[in-house]
């Protein structure tokens, strides 16, 4: 058992400072998983790119799972890719974390009621940490998504009654 | 200083010990801000800013890294040699720690001044390469396979032009001490051998040019032996996932990570001993006392580890066939007439 | 009182304890939830094809013989390299007879074409041939 694994009943001094060094640890490296599905990967390409430049979170393209933290799902998820999303967030290394970003993945987007080929929400098969919304949602918007989800790892705490 | 430390445990191998894990002290805090530097350097190149968020224009952002590859869980895949996957980081960190043990960070510090200098260092880096190779075995993954079989190829391939580099001023020098090779070159910016060394000025200039192909060929072939880029085709990204860590995540992969940096500072420093002097102070007597070898040894190591940097974020990445091309086809023939002249030069005055 | 290799063996094992320590330290940390599709082999997303220890290209082959050769060579300068100021012109010639026997093995592998790297040669479609198989 890791100490990531525990749940503590009481918090003390020591868990609580640890869990925040950790947490910013997590918060601020942030790993970005480097693949894009449809036009809103544009807009996060040009979210890395030097007008917006995500790096400044820490975030980092790495080509394989193993060492990414944070899958951004950018785009219309087809459900011939849903089944390749999914297992590419399994082979992910915990602990992990989802953005969702764009209408197609939230809920389908302009795809919602016709669209026999589209997944109607990625939370369908993975569990989603934050929403983007937009078609597509404009680099700042993706940046106010991470904020959102360094707050939510921020908030982490490994004591039951706090979490 | 190593004298001073073995003095103090008198009949114990404390003293040793404790020589042997002084360059830790070093590599932990040079990958730290090399990891920063080069980041930072990316960003600027690209008209970006990079880490904002953590300290001081992100100078805390290694550590966060570092933190945050603890706490990531380390997967052995089903299907992977368990057990040499878990022996091949240790292999790659073995491999290059243990370089670090002929080093000459100053004249009272080396942790080895092993004769065979040179010769050990060519050798020693090869557990590197068997450990890449293993660990790309050891995954069963297609990429890492492939990644591991071309950094085998690759890092073989330019230990040719390195060597025969090396053995050209060994020839020079007469000796393969990389403690004595500094002592030689402390005479003042032009004893460094890249200036033809401590020698009359008519042997000197002859040297001068060869000298500097020599560095040339040597600064080149380093570069492919630590596999970065213009040489980076086991990691590269759009073809190869990432190479032979494809299937290593958390701290075996921060091994992986600290070891190709600290790699990196061993083929700079190597570089810095046989043709910039060493420790060697470039103003001769001036400014070279106990502490500021260490200062100059570090400072050259540093400068070289940034022209790769520059290299790495100027230059596109080369394809197998120009590879295979330029260690093959220039630099080993430029290495081998340079290496001939040498031993004309030295053999006739 | 330790020899030079003495102390480069504590090195070797300085190193292995700072790894171990490294492992030993993020085991505390890391989280353990592992189920199958956790463990399967990455291949972009799909399904794994196959067995993953596929055939090489021999060319790898080739280059580890080449190496081989060169390496030995390097093997036998080094110490040549050491001494050869007090023998004088007698070694060089000598090395230099050992370096041309190589060299002429060099140009032979070199002329045979086995420093290339293999690579597909690409088809380009002309269009007064395809005018031809059509007429």
């Amino acid at each position: 058992m890791g100490l990531l694994d525990k749940q503590f009943e009481d918090g003390n001094i020591v868990i609580t400072s640890l869990d925040n060094l950790l947490n910013w640890a997590r918060l601020s490296s942030l790993w970005q998983m480097q693949f894009g599905l449809a036009c809103c990967a544009i807009e996060m390409m040009a979210a890395s790119a030097s007008n917006f430049d995500m790096m400044r979170f820490g975030v980092i393209p790495r080509a394989t799972p193993r060492q990414c933290d944070v899958m951004i799902v950018s785009g219309t998820v087809t459900l011939k890719m849903a089944s390749r999303i999914k297992r590419l967030y399994d082979q992910m290394s915990e602990p992990r974390y989802v953005i969702s970003m764009g209408s197609c993945s939230n809920c389908g987007g302009p795809y919602w009621e016709h669209g026999y080929h589209v997944l109607k929400g990625v939370d369908r098969i993975i569990p989603v940490d934050v929403y983007v919304p937009g078609c597509p949602p404009r680099p700042e918007a993706l940046l106010e998504g991470l904020i959102k989800l360094q707050e939510k790892v921020r908030n982490y705490s490994s004591v039951k009654s706090v979490a | 200083m190593a004298e001073w430390i073995l003095s103090q445990f008198p009949d114990s191998i404390l003293g040793y010990v404790i020589i042997g894990a002084l360059p830790l002290l070093f590599i932990l805090p040079y990958a730290l801000v090399t990891i920063y530097l080069e980041m930072k350097m990316a960003a600027h190149m690209q008209d970006r800013v990079a880490y904002m968020r953590t300290g001081w224009h992100g100078t805390l952002q290694p550590f966060a890294d570092i933190l945050k590859l603890l706490q990531k869980e380390d997967i052995i895949p089903t299907a992977a040699d368990k057990f040499l996957f878990i022996l091949a980081p240790y292999l790659v960190f073995i491999g290059t720690y243990a370089t670090f043990a002929v080093l000459p960070f100053s004249s009272q510090y080396a942790g080895s001044e092993l004769y065979l200098g040179i010769y050990y260092v060519i050798a020693v880096s090869s557990i590197t390469v068997v450990g890449i190779l293993m660990s790309g075995w050891a995954s069963n993954n297609k990429w890492s396979l492939f990644g591991a079989l071309r950094a085998a190829a690759q890092i073989v391939s330019y230990e040719i032009p390195t060597a025969l580099a090396l053995i050209s001023v060994v020839m020079v020098a007469g000796t393969m001490n990389l403690q004595v090779l500094s002592q030689q070159q402390s005479g003042g910016i032009f004893d460094w051998y890249i200036f033809g060394g401590p020698f009359p000025i008519v042997k000197k200039l002859l040297l001068i040019p060869i000298m500097f192909v020599l560095f040339l060929i040597q600064l080149t072939a380093s570069m492919a032996e630590v596999n970065r880029t213009p040489f980076d085709i086991p990691e590269a990204e759009s073809e190869l996932v990432q190479g032979y860590n494809t299937e290593y995540s958390g701290m075996k992969f921060a091994i992986f990570y600290l070891a190709e940096y600290a790699n990196l500072f061993v083929v700079s420093a190597i570089t810095v001993v046989v043709f910039f002097g060493g420790w060697a102070s470039p103003f001769g007597n001036y400014l070279n006392s106990g502490g500021w070898e260490l200062f100059w040894f570090v400072l050259k190591g540093m400068f070289f580890v940034s022209i790769n940097i520059w290299l790495r974020w100027t230059l596109p990445r080369l394809r197998v066939d120009q590879l295979m091309y330029v260690s093959w086809k220039v630099l080993t023939p430029f290495a081998l007439v340079c290496m001939i002249l040498v031993g004309l030069i030295v053999v006739s005055f | 009182m330790l020899t030079d290799f003495g102390r480069i063996f504590i090195f070797f094992i300085v190193g292995a304890i700072f790894t171990a320590g490294g492992l030993m330290t993020s085991w505390l940390f890391r989280p353990k939830r592992y189920y199958p599709q956790k463990l399967s082999t990455y291949e972009c997303g799909e399904e794994p094809i196959g067995d993953s220890r596929v055939k090489i290209n021999v060319r790898f082959y080739v280059v580890a013989l080449i190496f081989v050769v060169f390496e030995v060579e390097v093997l036998f300068i080094f110490p040549w390299a050491l001494i050869f100021q007090k023998v004088g012109m007698f070694a060089y010639l000598e090395m230099l007879f050992f370096l041309l026997i190589l060299i002429v093995g060099y140009a032979y592998v070199w002329a045979k074409g086995d420093l290339d790297w293999d690579k597909p040669i690409p088809v380009i479609p002309q269009l007064s041939k395809l005018l031809n198989n059509k007429s």
